[in-house]
């Protein structure tokens, strides 16, 4: 294995933290958003 | 170099969607490869339907095929030599290109901040909204910077074989 092959493997490895700390940011903000319709649906009972 | 061989059904749907094609692009990609190389190949209507087969595992990839999806994505760079890396390491590749490819841009997150923050939240605080968000963008240019660089890895790596 050479060490561009190490390098490839650290980047992929960095990428996919990097991806999920984007990816739970995303998912936090979008779930603030859903609470808001929940009582809206409520509402319309 | 290491056939298609034993790459895996999902491996060849993960390869198509991180370069976001959809299965009549890829019928194209794969007849394209084999005029160049001069070979027969199924119609595209045939392709159409054996590619989303071939994804399912619902059958493999003749021979032919296989090696013209090899042809088509060393074209493109990248994931050839992810196969030679290991078929692990080309499908990680493959799904880190397509995850980061859905991820949403900057203005969108900003656009989410804004909506969050239109109302007063029990769950966070504006503050804390606008550091997640601000934070969620900081990520996203450190993966736009990784991806350049993962490019730039293959990319090189494909260059020093084609002087080999």
């Amino acid at each position: 294995m050479s060490t561009r092959d190490d390098e490839i493997k650290r980047v992929v490895a960095e990428l996919e933290v990097r991806i999920a700390e984007v990816e739970a940011s995303v998912a936090v903000l979008k779930g603030l958003l859903a609470d808001d319709e929940i009582p809206a649906d409520e509402d319309t009972d | 170099m290491r056939t298609l061989a034993d790459v895996t059904s999902e491996t060849l749907r993960l390869w198509r969607e991180s370069k976001g094609w959809d299965v009549p692009r890829m019928a194209r990609e794969l007849r394209r490869a084999a005029r160049d190389s001069g070979e027969d190949v199924a119609a595209h209507h045939g392709l159409v339907r054996m590619i989303p087969q071939w994804e399912r595992g619902n059958r493999a990839p003749r021979e032919r095929y296989r090696l013209l999806y090899l042809k088509v994505f060393e074209d493109l760079g990248g994931l050839s030599h992810g196969m030679a890396l290991g078929t692990d390491v080309a499908q990680r590749i493959a799904e880190v290109r397509s995850r980061a490819a859905s991820l949403p841009g900057s203005g969108e997150i900003r656009a989410l901040e804004a909506a969050a923050l239109a109302k007063p939240r029990e769950a966070m605080t504006p503050a804390e909204i606008r550091a997640l968000a601000a934070e969620a963008i900081i990520h996203l240019h450190e993966v736009a910077g990784k991806l350049a660089e993962l490019s730039a890895l293959l990319s090189d790596d494909k260059a020093s074989e084609g002087k080999s």
